[in-house]
């Protein structure tokens, strides 16, 4: 019972540490215009985002495709983030999506397809 | 929607459409409800309306329309069979146009959020691992999928072969009846090594339901009833490639591709296809205990699918082929350098197993609640086996068939499912010299009724005959109920009986590395059981609590009798013999990404033996912890950017037999019983994703508990005491791992 115990409080230690090392330090926002189309887009463009380095939030607007990003301002740059976002397939301001990720994209969330929402 | 997230690839699909017509004030609410799935709009008749957590109901006319005075709910149940049921927030709208989706579009394309959850619907109590939950202990195939859950444990059956077994409600894994995709899978020959024989990657998510299952798959499912899903054509990532390594020198490598063969634009895909792969080996020798014995047995596995999908208004037709190699390698590491012969002791097996099976529904796309379906199946097993002298062949011939027809009686609430099944079964094994032959050809009918009274009710009756050829007519009922009391509180009611015909040999396969001499006091009738249970299931926000109860009783069970130390006996039980299983189980979500689970389950299993010495006396089941407890946490960063797990089990005292090699055993009713000690386990992971990359890292049994000797006279293992059939514990002490996951083309 006191192996338990001890590995019950380790595990709590380590739960907590994990969760306090998660508080971002020094962060600033950033707006980017992306060629997003759809649902399909935003998530993608947000789950993709969130897993890369240094990006601590995002969130794409599908009235004016402008993507919210909050970032740690030394693990990563506005630069970078945009390289990260044309690599997912999508203009990024003035950097234009990287063809090849773009053309894996499916067909809704093309350039080329028309308008919709949804 | 509802109560759990449910998200859709298919956007399309995702959001019910709803146009508001008028915004004044009225007494009552009035709307139609339609389905638009072929791109023309029907009127669905017959539809429940009701409003939430009230009695007021109506239901929709032959033009699909309804009128409901407002109530003080605001929240509008709208459901019909074979459509998902949808919940609307009411303020003071009047006029409504409701779009339902039919459940044949969403069923494939649900991804549950949350990693374990509760199927809220099913009247059995059904618990579903999703692949969220199965990524939480990455390695390696089905009989690692259990470890985050709290109702299946799964166990090593010996100290040589590597098979795994689980339990279930206090019983073993052979009382559950194990479906891949609704097929009744791992049964027969295959329960030795079948959890070992389904690749983790290759799941896409796993049932698990308590008690009683549903006589539309057969009478096999005595305490429970586990499907598993495997990854599908048309949804899977074209490519997923994983690797696995481990600290004991196991490698795996996992390939599954999936492609859909496009047409024009406009068009949706009719074909796709997939091929799931599976490689692994472990070629070290491993010996922490020093017995000069094999902790686990060097062994090969090469494993494929190759399965297709049609899909058109019409119908869906799914169909492929499996096949299985597999060998391994165990028992003692060199020559017994006291003794003078040049004897070694050996255990090896191979494995061949070929499958084909087939799946085609038809469909009513204007009345989505009808359907009919025909499962095919068909199987070919050879298993291979030595002993030390003793060798052991086994194989096994099954044709399986399954008609299921759904419909309705007038409206929705009140729906069935009928149909035929067809088994046949050839047995052919042989033991030292032993010969079992066993042809089974088995014709059943079944009807299962399903009644509905609005969210709060569903009750469903079944009924099976089946026409044995050696064992006459089977008639296997059951009953489940589902009473929701509020919208979080729901009560589930089972019983239902339960019939199988044992395969000793294939069963108590651990038991045969040993000594023993096999003896058969009578000749095997089949196992016959009744099961009920009772259970209930609260939830608050994002947590749960789990409560449930169940007995087992036998009418017939097959005992394998260890006691005595030079024997195995088997016969049909005589006297009471039962199994009596509680658990508790708390989820918690305190705050967003962070998930707790605690556990505590309570078996109590009795058997009684004494049949070869003329005795009666029931005693406790060997090799069932009394208590275990489970405590889980879990914790994610968005997006799983980070992800964090660690599983601890604490495993009670046990029932063993007598291993001491001067005990003689001459009486059940005087013979001392012994326990093995409670211990611990504690397995962790951590992975890390990436845009396109997972990789993982983790600890098995990181505590390096062992069971100090697993095998009784390693040294000479041919004297008459040796047995390596009763190891209880760990053989092998901690396992750290590592892997990597690359997905392509996921179709999100």
């Amino acid at each position: 019972m006191k192996k338990i115990i001890s590995i019950l409080a380790i595990i709590l230690t380590i739960s907590t540490l994990v969760s306090l090392a998660a508080e971002p330090p020094k962060t600033a926002e950033l707006k980017i215009k992306t060629s997003a189309k759809c649902g399909m887009c935003k998530k993608r463009i947000e789950r993709d985002l969130g897993v890369s380095k240094g990006i601590v939030h995002s969130n794409l607007n599908l009235d004016d495709k402008v993507v919210t990003i909050t970032y740690n301002t030394k693990k990563t740059s506005p630069e970078k983030i945009k390289e990260v976002i044309s690599k997912i397939g999508y203009d990024a301001d003035e950097v234009v999506a990287n063809q090849k990720s773009h053309d894996a994209l499916p067909g809704c969330c093309q350039k080329s397809a028309a308008s919709h929402k949804d | 929607m509802r109560n759990h997230i449910r998200q859709s690839t298919n956007w399309q699909f995702l959001m019910l459409l709803l146009i508001i017509g008028s915004t004044s004030f009225a007494q009552n609410v009035n709307g139609v409800v339609l389905d638009k799935s072929n791109n023309k709009e029907e009127a669905i008749i017959g539809a429940t309306v009701n409003w939430l957590g009230t009695k007021t109901a109506t239901t929709t006319d032959i033009e699909g329309k309804f009128s409901i005075a407002r109530a003080k709910s605001k929240k509008l149940i709208i459901s019909f069979v074979g459509y998902k049921s949808d919940t609307l927030d009411i303020s003071n709208e009047t006029e409504l146009r409701v779009y339902l989706q039919s459940e044949y579009q969403l069923q494939e394309v649900v991804v549950r959020s949350s990693s374990t959850s509760m199927d809220r619907l099913s009247p059995i109590h059904t618990e579903i691992l999703t692949s969220k939950a199965l990524a939480k202990a990455a390695c390696c195939n089905l009989s690692e999928s259990f470890e985050t859950n709290a109702s299946v444990s799964v166990s090593y059956a010996d100290a040589v072969t590597g098979a795994k077994q689980i339990q279930l409600l206090g019983l073993a894994g052979t009382y559950v009846q194990t479906n891949v995709e609704n097929i009744p899978s791992i049964r027969g020959l295959a329960t030795t090594f079948g959890l070992n024989y389904v690749p983790g990657t290759w799941i896409q998510s796993i049932d698990i339901g308590k008690g009683a299952g549903s006589v539309v798959n057969g009478y096999e499912a005595m305490t429970g009833q586990i499907n598993i899903e495997l990854q599908k054509p048309d949804l899977a990532e074209k490519v997923y490639l994983n690797t696995y390594v481990n600290s004991l020198g196991r490698g795996e490598i996992n390939l599954n591709l999936a492609h859909i063969f496009k047409q024009k634009a406009e068009i949706k895909p009719k074909w796709s296809v997939a091929l799931l792969t599976h490689g692994s080996t472990m070629q070290t020798t491993i010996d922490k205990n020093n017995d000069n014995f094999y902790d686990l047995p060097k062994y090969t596995q090469a494993n494929f699918i190759n399965r297709w999908k049609y899909e058109s208004d019409k119908m869906v037709a799914q169909f492929g082929i499996k096949y299985l190699y597999d060998t391994r390698l165990g028992g003692q590491i060199n020559k017994n350098p006291l003794s003078l012969d040049k004897l070694i002791y050996r255990f090896s097996n191979t494995t061949n197993r070929a499958e084909f099976f087939s799946k085609t529904a038809k469909l009513y796309q204007s009345k989505p609640y009808r359907g009919l379906g025909l499962i095919f199946n068909g199987v070919h097993h050879d298993s291979k086996s030595q002993f030390g002298f003793r060798p052991y062949n086994g194989k096994q011939q099954t044709l399986y068939g399954n008609l299921i027809y759904q419909d309705i009686f007038g409206n929705t609430n009140h729906s069935y499912k009928a149909g035929l099944s067809f088994l046949y079964d050839n047995y052919d094994e042989k033991f030292a010299d032993l010969i079992f032959k066993r042809k089974e050809i088995v014709k059943g009918a079944f009807f299962e009724y399903t009644y509905k009274h609005l969210e709060k009710l569903t009750a469903v009756a079944g009924s099976r005959l089946d026409f044995h050829n050696l064992y006459g007519t089977i008639f296997t009922p059951r009953l489940h109920v589902l009473y929701n009391t509020t919208e979080n509180t729901a009560f589930r009611l089972s019983a239902g009986k339960g019939f199988r015909t044992a395969n000793p040999l294939a069963e108590y396969f651990g038991n045969l590395v040993s000594s023993r001499t096999v003896r058969f006091l009578e000749a095997i009738r089949p196992e016959v059981s009744w099961n009920y249970g009772i259970s209930l299931t609260k939830t608050f926000g994002k947590s749960n609590l789990i409560i449930d109860l169940f007995h087992t009783q036998f009418q017939n069970q097959l005992i394998g009798d260890t006691e005595h130390p030079n024997f195995l006996y088997f016969y049909n039980s005589q006297g009471n013999n039962y199994a009596n299983s509680a658990q508790i189980e708390l989820n918690l979500m305190p705050i967003p990404r962070f998930e707790l689970k605690v556990a505590y389950r309570y078996s109590d299993v009795w058997q009684t033996l004494g049949k070869a010495l003329n005795q009666e006396i029931t005693v406790q089941k060997m090799f069932v912890p009394r208590d275990r407890i489970l405590f889980n946490v879990g914790y994610a960063l968005p997006y799983d950017k980070w992800k964090f797990d660690v599983t601890l089990q604490y495993n009670g005292q046990r029932r063993i037999p007598n291993l001491s090699t001067t005990y003689v055993h001459t009486s059940y009713e005087a013979m001392p019983i012994q326990y093995a000690p409670a211990f611990v386990n504690l397995n962790a992971q951590v992975s890390r994703s990436f845009r396109r990359w997972d990789i993982y890292l983790g600890g098995e049994n990181i505590t390096n508990f062992r069971q100090k000797d697993p095998i009784v006279t390693p040294d000479n293992p041919f004297g008459s005491r040796f047995d390596a059939g009763s190891a209880w514990g760990p053989v092998v002490g901690r396992v750290i791992y590592f892997g990597t996951r690359y997905k392509l083309g996921g179709r999100i």
